[in-house]
């Protein structure tokens, strides 16, 4: 199944988006504690392009479409910021003392960590980011 | 689907603050708010009480990191107790606390902080 969910770029909007996330994912049968993770991806993917899209005075509008298949669930966010690819971030430096640790970053290492596979392209106007989780939360490779 | 902040009042080593709901990019800056007044005036830990919390993204790991990071410039530390497995995992994930600073219990906690501040007056801290 496919569907495509469509928000204009306002933090408020993330909730109706989530909840309606969570009904699709409800009505597939999709486990709780992997809709927890689609929810989690979802909110740091569109926190990620707001922040970007905020700075730049552009972006309109985020789109989100689910596919659920194959013991998979393929999300693919759509905005039409300017080109930015979240997966360029250097990973976080997770083992440094508090003091010294950095605050942020850590919205794109919880993407990577909980996702089989996240990908980013291009195609103007849009940046796509396309992630992959899997349906069954025991059935990680890994 | 909100976040309720409640600071109990503080005992012996430590000041307990339960946090329960959800700690995200919504909510990050309400726990910010209610804890900047407690960080500002506490010389002991914060525990953190997550029974209730049913929900943290990245904005709710960075209040804890800023809290973290305020304690620690003064020798405190911020144990977390009770988490839910989706918190502990998020937590796991990206490092947010150390493994050994994670109770199962508030009374764990405190007698975590008992035993560390027995160490200092002991003048036995060798780290």
């Amino acid at each position: 199944m496919q569907i495509v969910l469509q928000v204009p770029q306002e933090e408020g909007q993330l909730r109706d988006l989530v909840a309606a996330i969570e009904g699709v994912l409800a009505r597939e049968g999709v486990p709780g504690p992997v809709a927890h993770d689609v929810q989690l991806v979802t909110e740091e993917v569109v926190c990620n392009a707001l922040d970007y899209g905020r700075v730049e005075g552009r972006g309109q509008e985020i789109s989100v479409g689910i596919g659920i298949r194959d013991g998979l669930i393929t999300l693919e966010f759509r905005d039409d910021c300017i080109p930015h690819n979240p997966l360029q971030h250097p990973d976080p430096d997770l083992d440094a003392d508090i003091t010294e640790r950095p605050i942020g970053g850590l919205g794109v290492h919880l993407i990577r960590q909980l996702a089989e596979d996240v990908s980013y392209r291009r195609e103007e106007p849009h940046n796509i980011l396309r992630v992959v989780l899997r349906t069954d939360p025991h059935g990680r490779t890994a | 689907m909100s976040l309720s902040v409640q600071i109990e009042s503080a005992n012996g080593g430590s000041q307990r603050v339960a946090i329960a709901g959800r700690l995200d990019t919504h909510t990050y800056q309400e726990l910010d708010r209610q804890l900047a007044p407690v960080l500002e005036t506490l010389n002991k830990s914060l525990v953190l009480d997550l029974a209730g919390l049913e929900y943290i993204s990245s904005a709710g790991v960075r209040s804890i990191f800023k809290a973290r990071k305020a304690l620690a410039a003064r020798g405190g530390k911020v144990l977390v107790v009770n988490p839910q497995p989706q918190i502990q995992k998020v937590f796991d994930v990206v490092k947010a606390v150390p493994m050994n600073e994670i109770f199962s219990s508030v009374a764990e906690a405190d007698a975590y902080l008992d035993a560390m501040q027995r160490k200092v007056l002991e003048g036995d801290d060798n780290e």
